[in-house]
């Protein structure tokens, strides 16, 4: 089964994927993301023909904490955050979790040397 | 608990299998636990690599689509943007490693050329283009970390259970599979000295009751041989 990507943002970020083709889109303006963005991830999240869901990491500060868990952690689609630096997507928190060191901290000072 | 288990020798027998079969479990688990850290590390630094790509293209593609807002104006860019027909797809195959099925996403009509985009040739602009050639860039890249950051978050599940079977093993199970192990023999012990003791004090009481008959068989043949004496008199 094919799917596709579904992008949620401001219409500032989704246009840009639109003019590559992305038909899936949340347009969600940035005053109105405390009250919408919740509802706009959960719609793509919940889409079966949705394989990838790209967002702005900073928008994820805007989601409820239940919603910001569900899309870190869902592996089927799967998140994308672009703009948040390494350690995006709740991974690192992840990572501390199961290997027991934080690796992406690790690695950050190590590029900051 | 110890206090649980019957002190007989059929339990400790049985006992002694399970923490047998528990510590090559235990074993086993920390190799399976060891041997994902290390595929973790490898793909972690893809993942660097991937990450840091997909920032570059992401900074890149916002530059492009600033230029052509500036240069053509909003309404041109959406314009264009709403006239697109061709959209990516995406086909999800799977692979293993160490048990654990991980995506590999391969994915069509991310690149397109200019004639079919449908925006047409004469409606739009190279800035335009540009854009739109830095986001086909962009979402190559997005699909390439999905599938590093989905094969991470499930390598990352899977090491945390096997980490938690395996302090469960260690510190939970084979303790009180121990414990229950020593109070057994313990308790078969206790039983065995009983019984040492029980069998020396019936040993003691017969000794004693056939020195009591040999006694009486003495006296009484004692008692005996002064009656014949006095008959011969």
């Amino acid at each position: 089964m094919s799917q596709e990507i579904a992008v949620v943002g401001s219409p500032e970020f989704t246009t840009g994927f639109r003019l590559a083709g992305v038909r899936k889109f949340e347009d969600v303006p940035d005053d109105e993301k405390p009250d919408q963005l919740d509802d706009a991830v959960e719609q793509a999240m919940a889409d079966d023909d949705v394989g990838i869901v790209v967002m702005r990491n900073d928008d994820l500060d805007h989601l409820s904490r239940g919603i910001r868990e569900e899309a870190q952690t869902s592996v089927d689609p799967v998140l994308v955050t672009l703009g948040g630096g390494a350690g995006g997507g709740g991974l690192r928190d992840q990572i501390k979790r199961a290997i027991g060191i934080d690796l992406m901290a690790e690695d950050e000072d190590d590029g900051s040397d | 608990m110890a206090e649980d288990v019957k002190p007989t020798r059929k339990n400790l027998m049985e006992i002694e299998d399970r923490i047998e079969l528990s510590e090559r479990g235990h074993d086993t688990l920390e190799q399976k636990r060891d041997g994902l850290i290390m595929e973790f590390m490898d793909i972690l630094d893809q993942a660097q690599d991937v990450r840091s790509e997909l920032e570059a293209d992401y900074e890149r593609a916002q530059d492009r689509i600033n230029k052509a807002r500036a240069m053509e104006g909003d309404v041109a860019v959406r314009g264009a943007a709403a006239a697109l027909e061709e959209y990516p797809e995406l086909t999800t195959q799977s692979k293993n490693i160490m048990g654990v099925v991980v995506p590999q996403i391969d994915s069509s009509k991310v690149k397109k050329n200019i004639d079919e985009r449908g925006y047409g040739l004469l409606g739009s602009s190279a800035r335009i283009d540009e854009a739109a050639d830095a986001y086909e860039e962009l979402i190559e890249s997005i699909i390439l970390a999905a599938e590093v950051e989905t094969a991470m978050k499930k390598m990352l599940d899977e090491i945390e259970t096997t980490k938690r079977r395996v302090n469960a093993l260690e510190f939970k199970l084979l303790p009180e599979l121990r414990e229950n192990q020593e109070y057994i023999e313990q308790k078969l012990m206790e039983q065995e000295r009983e019984e040492i003791f029980r069998l020396k004090k019936i040993k003691a009481k017969k000794e004693a009751e056939e020195d009591e008959e040999e006694t009486v068989e003495v006296e009484s043949e004692e008692e005996e041989t002064p009656e014949r004496v006095s008959a011969d008199d």
